[in-house]
């Protein structure tokens, strides 16, 4: 009991350590003549500055740290400089298949689910009848959570009894082939997840382009009909650049949502001979084989691709991406 | 500026120093209390928390030992904390933290890794003073103790063992007509045996005129990787780690020869496809009668759980006779960090006693006793003679730090490719050896 009160105790004394910090935080800035409004704005979000630094700030750069040691978790990291990085580049048989089935995943995942997202909101853009019953169908598998989901599509992929072979059988028997083995053929294992991602992402960024779509000036299409524009020409010359700040809000969080996958592929566990995600190496690196070390230092490699290529998409936008309030030189 | 700049310093260090301080005062708080805790041990008992991976029904089958315990014990109140998910990102975490249990449930690999790292208390000691039955660290077999064991040192102790055996389904043996197993059996005698289980859906036999590989309904085995391809390198003769642990000699002839036993076996029409066996679930196979013969552990259900007649007997000896099995190895260590190292200690030799009567198979060697075992498991006492048998020559995998780095390269490398991508072992087995080897390279 008295080992729960402790922790009771701590656990109270917490907002009570906060509020302190805040009250002198307050006081100490007013001492030192800042202005009352400014004061009281940095004591109220001290308890997030506190958060954040304690959280996020302090876990990131310690991670950073961990990359060039090699840490088990027992005990005191011991710094390695490089080596980790120089260990995956040179000699690691998981990390090179690993980039490449991450980047694979995120490069046909991303395509069909900005693509088919679109297509998806333009239909449920029409105004007819108990459209909002289709919206609602359309938006039910971001609400599902994700861990149900997997088991369900290991369901659905059973080759055996599964939907999609039953689905598919028709198809196959007509070009003699069998029933493929999803999870367990490292040929099909990527399909299958772009599948299943892609009926996930359907339904956020469906509901996002809808919003987007629905924001497009009628104005602008009345003028382009007048000009003789067909169905088609409005789409590329109005839609497209009037939603256009949306599509690369989806490509940026799309491409760093695939290129983090990570629960459905551990619940999955489709064969090891198809590679493994970055995040699955990550997690089996520092939880099954004790090198935190390295663990970190594939996590760090995946942030900076994560941070080239949306540097690229970024860097990229001006040439696609109008904003009405931009001038354009 | 530049004294607004230097003020917001100053600000911020004095939020951090107010911080650091408060959980500094925390420590304290929790050092005053150990000291607390201590002066009053004799006086009251201690809890002791004890980690498990056990589910709903095991637990609670593991607290009425507890409560039992607990009601005799004048120095410790054991308090379960049983969860399966997760177990041992869990307990990492908690060990490499302050929040540990004193006592947890862990796995052979995962013991030779704590016991390498200092999380778990050096136990040698005690265990040498201590007349309780289950701290005669001669009375263990051998093997059960090696996992806890680091440089002469012992950290924790096995509470069980369980030899692979051969289950069998009687009614379908007796069915194909062929004779149950016995000590005799070798490689030959059971690859005979699993192509006489093995039908189509016309009843014909693997090797008869007219069989139909693609109808199959019945089949002699299974395996998925599972039975390990170690246990049939052993009964070679072989062994993949040595024993200095020097080098990975899997391109020895005699492993090389095991290795395309196992592989045969994989793609012979006596054991279903890789892809059936994913799509059907693998001992539901077994017990859905649709494979006659499988390999599982001895605590397993297979033998009495089942609507038909079945029994473990040993596994097969290899072609010259030596008997191996793979033994699986479940034991208990006390958190190194513990408040409370001697009470966590006499709960330990308590419990571990405890459940060598519980579960099947105690690795004492005065508690392998047939009698006194059916006594105990009723339900499995038909089996029990072939399992006693088979904790005599049971051998677990040479465990070392870095043992799931080779396990990972041997697994994901060789094996996978073996068992689900028709692999040959003569190709792989040159190209793997090397990265096997600089992973025990590396450890040293």
């Amino acid at each position: 009991m008295s080992a729960y009160m402790a922790t009771f105790l701590r656990w109270l004394a917490t907002p009570v350590v906060l509020l302190a910090i805040s009250l002198f935080l307050y006081w100490l800035l007013r001492k030192i003549g800042w202005q009352k409004k400014a004061a009281v704005g940095f004591a109220l979000i001290s308890p997030w500055l506190v958060g954040f630094l304690i959280f996020t700030a302090f876990p990131l750069f310690y991670s950073l740290y961990l990359s060039f040691t090699e840490y088990s978790i027992f005990g005191t990291p011991r710094f390695v400089g490089l080596q980790n990085y120089i260990f995956l580049f040179t000699e690691d048989l998981e990390f090179w298949p690993s980039v490449r089935i991450t980047l694979l995943y995120a490069a046909l995942t991303l395509p069909i689910g900005v693509v088919g997202a679109l297509l998806v909101a333009m239909l449920l853009n029409n105004r007819i009848k108990g459209i909002g019953i289709f919206r609602t169908i359309y938006y039910l598998p971001a609400i599902l959570p994700e861990v149900a989901v997997a088991l369900l599509w290991r369901w659905i992929f059973n080759s055996e009894s599964g939907i999609m072979n039953y689905l598919l059988s028709p198809i196959l028997n007509f070009f003699g082939l069998g029933k493929p083995d999803w999870f367990g053929d490292p040929h099909y294992v990527i399909f299958a997840f772009v599948i299943m991602s892609v009926w996930g992402i359907f339904g956020t960024n469906t509901v996002i382009f809808l919003a987007a779509l629905q924001g497009v000036s009628r104005s602008l299409y009345e003028a382009a009909e007048i000009d003789g524009a067909s169905g088609f020409a409005k789409f590329i010359h109005v839609t497209i650049p009037q939603i256009s700040p949306v599509i690369l809000l989806q490509v940026v969080m799309g491409m760093i949502g695939a290129l983090q996958i990570f629960t459905v592929a551990m619940f999955v566990r489709p064969t090891s001979a198809a590679g493994k995600f970055m995040n699955q190496l990550v997690y089996e690196r520092g939880f099954t084989q004790l090198h935190m070390g390295e663990a970190s230092a594939i996590a760090w490699v995946l942030f900076i691709i994560i941070l080239i290529l949306t540097l690229l998409v970024f860097r990229s936008s001006p040439a696609w991406v109008y904003y009405e309030a931009e001038v354009k030189r | 500026m530049m004294r607004k700049k230097l003020s917001l310093l100053l600000a911020v260090l004095f939020v951090f120093s107010l911080l650091l301080s408060a959980c500094a005062s925390g420590t304290n708080q929790g050092g005053q209390d150990q000291g607390d805790k201590s002066a009053n041990q004799t006086a009251q008992k201690v809890e002791i928390r004890l980690s498990t991976w056990a589910g709903a029904e095991e637990a609670k089958q593991l607290q009425a030992i507890l409560d039992d315990l607990n009601k005799k014990s004048t120095t410790y109140t054991i308090v379960q904390d049983s969860n399966p998910a997760e177990y041992d990102t869990r307990i990492i975490t908690q060990l490499s933290g302050a929040s540990g249990p004193d006592l947890f449930w862990v796995s052979a690999q995962r013991a030779a890794q704590f016991a390498a790292q200092g999380a778990m208390l050096d136990i040698t000691d005690r265990l040498a003073k201590s007349d309780h039955p289950a701290a005669k660290t001669d009375d263990y077999f051998e093997n059960s103790l090696k996992p806890f064991t680091n440089n002469g040192k012992i950290y924790g102790l096995p509470w069980l063992e369980q030899p692979v055996m051969l289950y069998v389904n009687k009614d379908l043996f007796d069915q194909a007509n062929v004779s149950y197993p016995d000590g005799s059996w070798t490689w030959d005698t059971f690859l005979d045996a699993a192509k006489k289980l093995t039908m189509d859906v016309n009843g014909k036999h693997p090797g008869e005129s007219g069989f139909d590989a693609k109808n199959i309904k019945q089949w002699g085995f299974t395996l998925n990787g599972w039975p390990p391809v170690q246990m049939f390198i052993w009964q070679n003769g072989g062994e993949v780690i040595a024993e200095d642990f020097s080098e990975s000699p899997i391109d020895s002839p005699k492993a090389m020869e095991a290795f395309k036993f196992y592989a045969d076996l994989v793609n012979s029409p006596y054991v279903p496809s890789q892809q059936l066996i994913r799509d059907r679930g693998f001992d539901a196979m077994y017990k859905n009668q649709q494979v006659a013969m499988f390999m599982g552990g001895a605590a397993d259900s297979l033998d009495w759980d089942v609507t038909f007649k079945s029994q473990a007997f040993e596994v097969p000896a290899g072609p010259t006779g030596i008997h191996a099995t793979f033994g699986d190895i479940l034991g208990m260590g006390i958190n190194a960090k513990t408040k409370n190292p001697d009470a966590a200690f006499q709960a330990l030799l308590d419990l571990t006693d405890a459940i060598h009567h519980w579960k099947i198979m105690p690795p004492r060697k005065s508690l392998a006793d047939v009698q006194l075992l059916q006594k105990l498991h009723p339900e499995k006492a038909h089996s029990l003679d072939a399992i006693v048998k088979s904790m005599n020559y049971a051998t677990s995998y040479r465990y070392f730090t870095n043992y799931p780095d080779w396990d990972n390269i041997f697994w994901t490398q060789l094996m996978d490719p073996i068992v689900n991508a028709k692999g040959d072992p003569t190709k792989l087995v040159p190209k793997v050896k090397p990265q096997l080897d600089a992973v025990l390279q590396r450890a040293k």
